[in-house]
């Protein structure tokens, strides 16, 4: 045996040329598929007049489809038969190949998170100008049908929830950027994390394609009893959903694990960069509320395929939307508070300046977490009784007390500071101006009084994009300007970038500033016909929302071109002293080539100390 | 020290600014409001625009004022920016503030503006309101009053109505489902019965009766104002936006005449 491998030379591998993933992984999801829906639609329960699919096939399908996906990837080889003892030799793919398949690389799964969340938002997005579209008239005219309008207004809003809102900042720059930033060359659980994101391409393709199952009505809350009396397509939705909700859940069990174990010596929980602390709050959150929506799913996926009554009239309705508005509200502190992490991270950076009352800023992050789970009753003033109304928005008017705090915080650092107004810069201001006015608005939606005028208007509509476009989609903007030195090692062009922030601002602002006086004149949600008096004001509208959807392709294409052929730029462009720059850009496969000790705050900037050195020279990228 | 007092000068200017526009326009809030429960809506708002005006000012200024006053000029090589990691007064003044001002919107407008409605709301105060059963169904509005024998109204083209007197406080009795076919539970959904100009909605659970009261205050109908209408808000599957019925506020003796050309109609 030791004879045969002289001087510990390894045995020679018997390469196998293996397909490519993706098409491997389409291909094993389909037999799945076939097989088990087959299996169960003609052999275990076979429906009245024996269709190809029934309720319970194409369930059982879809978690073959999922399993066939999953497996076809990669994890065969890399996770399945290595847990059974039997390892497979795999060959590492090199160049772009590598992002099209199994990679237990933070860097590589980080950048597969941003893409899968872009194609996301790109496809929601489409579906959003669909909808200007036919609201540009007051009857229909787009859409021939009511119901597709209504369709697509809910597969717009649970792919913008679930593979967007909730996993850019988390999955995607939480995923390349954490670990580095904690001075570790992998994550916690890298197997994992190479699995967990290809969840979440199979659950925008199942909300995709779920009006093949017929259409569904309900919009991104699913609400009962109307989904137990739409059709099929709402299997589609639940399965969806879970599959995306399950690709954050493990993120996060990977993210908070990593932030926990992983970090390098003398990074003590008083120098955890901001965004970690953003990350672990946000991931608490995703551990304490994903499972609960999950199970909820669950049972009503059991209400319909057994069926068992659980949420209709002789059930209890209400029980699903307290059930889905639990993890509701969270969800959308999910969304956001990582948003908030990113403000104190770049601000102190372009501020030249410690940042201000650290430890309110993590107070503010934490309380948020917390007190989100107390608030989610404010979904339902128009459906609970009234007793049980006050506090809810006792606690709804509270949270914005830790959410000011971020606010006091960048301000504070912002003081007095010599402070680069660069894109980034932009962005956060942009972003923080923004979620300011979705906050303040949110002050009126917690009133319940005001609130049973405005729920369910457009004011509502405008108030949440406020908070997640606002909020998160600007902040995610300024993110990828300000570590796209870092992906790439070359940076934008300010002219354009500037440009970019300004074109989406427009837009932005116009055409959900006017939903806010278009829901106070009485217009509802999810009408794709209304009263004539409301049209002049929906056209204004639908050309700013086309602006907006113009400028974010802009600012695609911008960033995109930016990674390719941008201006070359040294490593740390920013001078920035959080571990992740003190890497090369791009970094190499290994981070770190030793792991690093931290002796110092990552936003002292008030003295050179020993570890970084800051050059004086004044940088090559201001604006 | 020049810093702050201009930073204060802007901040009050652009306030009072602020507060006249809420003093011009802050009461056209809802835009149109026929009842007085929109008007304790708007009140409340008003309320609160002048509280957020100030607190909305001094954040706004503070983004933009501040940035472009501490940018940094491309000759200055000094790389540091000066300032405090901490500042007692300024945070103890900013959480204080925010505590402060939050418990005052719990306190008035939130909770006084909420007793209010539940006031005009409790059985005691609708002993002698003018009772409307509603019932929704997918995907229309049923309108009946017990007290006057009217079973289903209907106008003369056969559509669903809703007439009230002016100035006389109304009990909605909502209910979900389905009139013609009552054992077909499955077809019961909620939906949401809101009249814009009234300033309120309140969702219609199947299974469970909601009581919304509303008091009509000014003449009107879906003719010569499109706020007047019953307008279903919670999505309802693809009907939902044809379910909406016309609604006329009349005066007392117009209304008595409706009542009996109801009744006269076998409705």
């Amino acid at each position: 045996m030791s004879v045969a491998r002289i001087g510990g030379a390894p045995l020679p591998l018997r390469r196998k040329k293996m397909m490519p993933p993706v098409i491997r992984g389409l291909l094993w999801a389909g037999i799945g598929f076939l097989v088990i829906n087959c299996l169960v639609a003609y052999v275990l329960d076979p429906g009245y007049g024996t269709p190809f699919i029934t309720q319970p096939s194409v369930v059982f399908g879809w978690l073959a489809a999922l399993a066939g996906w999953l497996l076809g990837i990669g994890g065969l080889e890399n996770v399945l038969l290595p847990a059974f003892g039997i390892s497979v030799p795999t060959v590492e793919v090199p160049g772009w190949r590598r992002y099209f398949g199994y990679s237990t690389n933070h860097k590589v799964i980080g950048i597969q998170y941003l893409v899968s969340s872009t194609a996301g938002f790109f496809i929601a997005g489409l579906a959003a100008m669909f909808m200007r579209i036919q609201l540009m008239g007051n009857h229909m005219w787009f859409f021939p049908y009511a119901g597709q309008y209504i369709e697509t207004v809910g597969i717009h809003g649970t792919i913008m929830m679930f593979s967007v809102g909730t996993v850019a900042l988390v999955g995607g720059l939480g995923n390349y950027v954490i670990p580095m930033m904690i001075g570790s060359n992998s994550s916690a659980f890298p197997r994992m994390s190479a699995l967990s994101v290809w969840f979440v391409p199979a659950g925008i393709m199942t909300v995709i394609l779920s009006p093949l199952l017929g259409q569904w009505t309900t919009g991104w809350r699913g609400y009962e009893p109307l989904a137990q009396n739409d059709p099929n397509g709402i299997l589609f939705y639940y399965l969806g959903v879970f599959a995306l909700t399950l690709s954050s859940l493990l993120v996060s069990i990977n993210l908070t694990s990593t932030i926990l174990f992983k970090r390098a010596k003398g990074l003590t929980w008083n120098r955890l960069p901001m965004y970690a602390w953003g990350i672990l709050t946000v991931s608490l959150l995703n551990i304490i509320w994903l499972p609960e929506i999950e199970l909820t799913f669950v049972l009503a996926i059991l209400d319909r395929v057994v069926p068992l009554p659980f949420f209709t009239a002789v059930g209890s309705p209400m029980t699903y939307l307290e059930l889905f508005w639990l993890f509701g509200h969270p969800e959308v502190y999910i969304i956001v508070v990582p948003a908030f992490a990113i403000w104190m991270e770049i601000i102190p950076v372009m501020a030249r300046k410690p940042l201000f009352a650290r430890e309110w800023g993590i107070i503010g992050l934490i309380f948020v977490m917390l007190l989100s789970g107390l608030v989610w009753a404010h979904h339902m003033f128009t459906n609970m009784r009234l007793t049980e109304m006050l506090p809810f928005s006792f606690f709804t008017e509270m949270i914005s007390i830790p959410t000011g705090f971020a606010y006091m915080v960048v301000i504070g650092t912002i003081w007095r500071s010599r402070f680069r107004l660069t894109v980034p810069s932009l962005f956060v201001l942009m972003s923080m101006f923004n979620f300011l006015i979705g906050g303040m608005t949110g002050v009126f939606l917690a009133d319940p009084v005001i609130n049973l005028q405005l729920h369910d208007t457009f004011f509502v509509v405008a108030h949440f994009h406020f908070t997640v476009i606002g909020g998160m989609v600007f902040t995610w903007l300024a993110a990828m300007y300000y570590w796209l030195p870092k992906f790439s090692g070359r940076i934008y062009n300010s002219k354009m970038g500037i440009l970019g922030a300004i074109w989406v601002f427009i837009g932005f602002d116009g055409a959900f500033g006017l939903m806010f006086i278009q829901g106070l004149r009485g217009m509802n949600r999810w009408v794709p016909v209304y009263p004539p008096y409301l049209q002049g004001l929906n056209i204004i509208i639908s050309i700013f929302a086309f602006v907006l959807g113009l400028g974010f392709l802009f600012n695609l294409i911008h960033v995109v071109w930016a990674m390719k052929s941008g201006k070359k730029v040294q490593e740390n462009p920013w001078q920035s002293k959080t571990l992740e720059w003190q890497t090369a850009s791009p970094p190499e496969e290994e981070s770190f080539a030793a792991a690093p000790v931290i002796t110092g705050s990552f936003y002292d900037y008030e003295d050179t100390d020993g570890t970084y050195t800051i050059p004086t020279a004044p940088d090559p990228v201001s604006m | 020290m020049a810093e702050l007092l201009t930073f204060g000068v802007l901040w009050v200017v652009f306030s009072v600014l602020g507060e006249l526009g809420v003093s011009a326009w802050g009461h056209d809030f809802y835009f149109y409001t026929a009842s007085t429960q929109a008007l304790d809506g708007v009140n409340a708002s008003v309320f609160l625009f002048r509280f957020l005006t100030p607190i909305f000012v001094f954040v706004v200024l503070m983004l933009l004022y501040i940035p472009i006053r501490a940018r940094r000029r491309s000759n200055e090589s000094v790389l540091r920016g000066k300032g405090a990691r901490f500042n007692a007064t300024y945070v103890t003044i900013w959480v204080t503030l925010s505590l402060a001002v939050n418990l005052l919107f719990f306190v008035h407008p939130t909770t006084s503006a909420a007793e209010q409605l539940f006031q005009e709301m409790s059985p005691q105060a609708t002993q002698n309101a003018l009772v409307v059963d509603v019932v929704a169904r997918q995907w229309e509005w049923y309108f009946s009053y017990p007290q006057y024998g009217i079973k289903n109204a209907l106008n003369a083209n056969g559509n669903n109505v809703l007439y009230l007197p002016v100035n006389r406080p109304v009990k909605f009795v909502l209910r979900s489902y389905d009139p013609n076919h009552p054992y077909a539970l499955g077809e019961d959904v909620i939906h949401s019965f809101w009249i814009p100009a009234f300033g309120e909605k309140m969702d219609v659970i199947p299974g469970e009766t909601r009581i919304m009261v509303a008091t009509p205050t000014k003449i009107a109908s879906t003719e010569t104002n499109p706020e007047m209408r019953v307008q279903c808000a919670e999505v309802c599957g693809p009907g939902h936006p044809y379910m909406y019925a016309t609604v006329h506020v009349v005066s007392n003796s117009a209304f008595q005449q409706w009542v009996s050309q109801q009744l006269k109609a076998g409705n």
